[in-house]
């Protein structure tokens, strides 16, 4: 028995004995009882998946374990990928989670189920045969869904993500089903290794119904455009710490599915999948990241930034795809370890994001970015956390989502002479798209930062916010000494990253070298180094404020009161806030975006010429939610309204049309035969 | 055991299987028809016994053993508790269709069943393949009931004649439906009819009565 088995083993037993103690132990001791289970569980995959990227692989039958098809576990190095992110995510959250759960989340059922979920998503990337993955696959969806309803009593609005997560995540299992099980009707038997051996005869036609498909499913997991809605619903409604395990944990296995199903089960495909997958990974990043700087609701924003970083992380599995269809496996490698580097950035700093988050929401009990401010000295850890989460995401050096956008832009831009018109035509957009995106990035994160933490505080509530338990703030901690290692040192990670994604394309070599603390790019001129970025920029800044100090002492220095305009002193009701923030951007997209913009004036009674209150509302709705799904749900609730025709409560009536449909099916099977 | 005696008691048990769903169907007193549904749990579990001792495998006797408890120990006796606390009303009164029909209708079921489960049989001819068509039967009847009696407590004796139909057909046509499997359909039956108990128990303490005719108002 390797490393690897025994992580796994030990993550797949202390996750059900967690759950077991959630429900046995004590309301007092049950949130640290869980949540040391749910980080020792993670920690666990964690080791697994470390193991099996280093190239400690196995592969375990248990055919009586599941009726029918049984159950079949494969750790390859892909897969140990994905255990890596899913098993620190799971550290961190469960950390946090036991400080956050006092708050009023500590009963039975929801502690019991976190640990499930982890387990759940653990056991997801590591299934061998399609009955194994589908019912991993459901149980995630399942106890995702336990957990997004925790809070259901409490707030109506979780019961509407409820019922958006539960309708859409299921549609999207129907869609990986009928694509898996196809691919398994060309196929000898159910197992992976089965799947692969009858991808290479494949009837024409079968292969492209698969990948679109499931493309489809695994889409929707991942919060792709246009199968999003449910995201920034269900992720802002779910307790913070589920909402992590969702945001950074849960939707990369989207990422995953895409990649298996694509690369190694179809092994590759003609070059208008991956044009596909591109395309809509562009349009999700940018739409992305552009509802994420309207919003200014903290968490809805956060959540539409999973969606602009999924976007980003496909257009490099699609640019990969198109790379290694054009037979370039070595930019196919770059392209493809750029997605999966940036699966585990985001990773990091959307963990060490949504922790913040949550410890503003357990603070002061809101989630508007209009009603807080001025938290930078009544929680000065989570302010650290949340200014280090959004230099992380702003894709700036020296943060760590910098280094994946930055391969994923030197893939696309060395792709253009590869070959074709296609290409041609497809890498240039793709690289506006993820430069548009990484600006628009900058701007929503220094809005939910400044707005959201600096100046004044703009509501009693974050007036009285205190800092968070201790076990909130080593969580927050955990995951941002991640993000910081990923941002200065992503040397650590590139080479075992590089290979597995030469491995997944079928090349050859790796498509990063690593030289020191400099990584370089093979085949193409680029070369970087994080560390001496980073140093570098350190020496310029404190330089410039050397500099400055010295010239300013010249002169002589006295306080005065800030300018004002004369208006009296300076309140909270001037500063800007997110809707404000976001206005010019507003009206930069506003063909886009259209949003919807209400200014009631009301009157004096005495004179129409004077103005006695102005009242402004602004929202900005889902434009392509409007579009697609409106018309759906019309047409589902009209067909609704025909069936209740049908539906006259007499329970007799319905068991007889069973019996008669029974019936009627027998008896056309007896005649007909 | 010889192939003759065997083919008998096989025969024996399918017949039994038979008889008391149709007479089920005739009976209308309620104590008298969980008395009915006990002896055939009996016979079904007689069924599974002979095939268990034809075929020498002791992991289907004990799956027969199981049966027998559930079949005909447990499930009448959780019957039996719901209708003693049901009270005085204990008469089946009106059966949607009345007994006559209901037996001719039992009749033309048992021929669609035989019609259709020709191409099972055919499949692999033998002794225990040719008793299919009673098991298809006895789901058929059981559907009947389910949907032409008023009583809460006689349609829940519909539903476990059709998971008995099921289940015979299993036997028969397998000759050994795994372990696992049958020990989650009879976890599945044993959740259902407790669900289904409690429901009748809130239904008398709400209406008074458990005629599902009377659940029409709650139509949305």
């Amino acid at each position: 028995m390797n490393l690897a088995q025994l992580g796994l083993g030990v993550a797949v037993a202390v996750g059900p004995l967690s759950a077991i103690a959630a429900i046995l132990v004590p309301q007092r001791i049950r949130a640290t009882a869980v949540g040391a289970g749910t980080a020792a569980c993670g920690a666990a995959g964690a080791v697994s998946g470390i193991c099996a990227v280093s190239g400690q692989t196995f592969s375990l039958a248990l055919p009586a374990l599941l009726p029918l098809s049984g159950v079949m576990v494969t750790v390859d190095t892909l897969s140990g990928v994905f255990l890596v992110v899913t098993g620190g995510v799971a550290v961190a959250a469960g950390i946090y989670g036991i400080g956050y759960a006092r708050h009023g989340l500590d009963g039975r059922l929801v502690q019991a189920v976190f640990p499930l979920f982890v387990v759940a998503m653990l056991l997801v990337p590591v299934a061998a045969s399609v009955g194994t993955f589908l019912v991993c696959w459901e149980l995630m969806a399942l106890f995702s869904l336990l957990l997004v309803l925790a809070e259901h009593q409490r707030r109506p609005e979780v019961a509407v993500a409820g019922r958006w997560y539960a309708v859409m995540t299921h549609l999207g299992l129907v869609a990986i089903l009928i694509g898996l099980v196809v691919l398994a009707g060309n196929a000898t038997g159910d197992s992976f290794a089965a799947l692969r051996e009858a991808a290479r005869h494949l009837p024409p036609g079968v292969a492209d119904v698969v990948f679109v498909v499931t493309l489809v499913g695994f889409g929707s997991k991942a919060g792709i455009v246009p199968l999003h809605a449910w995201l920034p619903r269900a992720h802002p409604e779910a307790p913070s710490h589920v909402s992590v395990l969702m945001s950074a944990a849960m939707v990369n296995l989207g990422v995953y599915g895409i990649v298996r199903v694509g690369f190694d089960l179809l092994g590759g495909g003609p070059r208008w999948w991956w044009l596909l997958v591109l395309v809509l990974g562009a349009a999700s990043a940018v739409y992305g990241i552009l509802q994420a700087a309207m919003s200014a609701d903290l968490k809805r924003l956060l959540g539409y930034s999973t969606t602009e970083n999924m976007g980003l992380v496909l257009v490099g599995v699609g640019a990969a795809g198109m790379f290694a269809s054009a037979g370039n496996t070595v930019l196919a490698g770059l392209a493809l370890a750029a997605a999966l580097l940036h699966v585990i950035n985001h990773a990091a700093f959307k963990t060490l994001l949504f922790l913040a988050a949550g410890s503003v929401l357990h603070a002061t009990g809101s989630r508007d970015l209009d009603a807080l401010g001025g938290l930078r000295t009544r929680m000065p850890a989570t302010t650290a956390a949340f200014g280090l989460g959004a230099l992380a995401a702003s894709a700036l050096p020296p943060g760590t989502a910098f280094v994946s956008e930055w391969l994923l832009l030197q893939a696309l831009i060395h792709g253009l002479p590869a070959s074709g018109v296609t290409t041609a035509i497809a890498m240039p957009v793709a690289v506006a798209a993820v430069a548009l995106t990484a600006g628009l990035a900058v701007a929503t994160f220094v809005k939910a930062f400044g707005v959201g933490f600096l100046a004044r505080p703009r509501s009693a509530a974050a007036e009285k916010a205190s800092e968070s338990p201790v076990s909130m703030l080593v969580g927050m901690g955990l995951a941002g000494v991640g993000a910081v290692v990923l941002a200065l040192a992503p040397t650590l990670v590139l080479p075992a990253l590089g290979s597995v994604a030469a491995r997944t394309v079928g090349s050859a070599d790796s498509p990063t070298v690593v030289d020191g603390v400099t990584v370089r790019l093979a085949e193409v001129a680029g070369s970087l180094s994080p560390l001496m970025l980073a140093v570098a920029l350190v020496a310029a800044i404190m330089l410039t404020v050397g500099v400055l100090r010295v010239v300013a002492t010249r002169r002589a220095r006295r306080a005065a009161r800030l300018w004002d305009c004369g208006a009296g002193p300076l309140s909270a009701r001037m500063e800007y806030t997110a809707t404000s923030f976001a206005e010019p951007l507003q009206r930069v997209f506003d063909n886009v975006l259209q949003p919807e913009t209400d200014v009631d004036v009301t009157h004096t009674r005495e004179s129409s010429y004077l103005v006695e209150a102005v009242a402004y509302r602004r929202r900005v709705p889902d434009r392509i939610e409007r579009r697609l799904y409106q018309p759906v749900l019309k047409l589902v609730s009209a067909w609704g309204r025909v069936g209740r025709r049908l539906a006259t409560g007499s329970v007799h009536r319905y068991l007889g049309y069973g019996f008669y449909a029974v019936i009627a099916v027998l008896l056309v099977l007896a005649v007909t035969r | 055991m010889s192939d003759t005696t065997y083919v008998q008691l096989l025969d024996l048990a399918c017949g039994g299987l038979l008889l008391t769903a149709v007479l089920v169907l005739w009976r209308r007193e309620l104590v008298v028809i969980i008395g009915v549904f006990a002896a055939q749990g009996l016979a079904l579990a007689a069924l599974v016994e002979v095939l268990a001792v034809h075929e020498g495998s002791a992991e289907l006797g004990g799956v027969a053993v199981g049966i027998l408890v559930l079949r005909a120990g447990v499930l009448p006796w959780l019957l039996r508790r719901a209708l003693a606390q049901a009270g005085p009303a204990r008469r089946e009164t009106r059966p949607l269709v009345n007994v006559a029909a209901s037996l001719l209708a039992a009749a033309l079921l048992t021929l669609l069943a035989y019609a259709v489960s020709q191409p099972l049989v055919t499949l692999a001819p033998s002794p225990a393949t040719h008793a299919i068509p009673v098991g298809v039967t006895v789901f058929l009847i059981g559907f009947f009931v389910l949907f032409s009696r008023r009583r809460a407590l006689s349609q829940l004796v519909g539903f476990l004649l059709m998971d008995n139909g099921i289940t015979a057909v299993g036997f028969l046509t397998t000759a050994g439906v795994g372990l696992i499997v049958e020990l989650g359909v009879s976890l599945d039956v044993l959740l259902a009819v407790l669900v289904l108990r409690i429901l009748t128990t809130r239904m008398r303490e709400t209406f008074g009565d458990t005629d599902l005719d009377e659940l029409r108002e709650l139509h949305d």
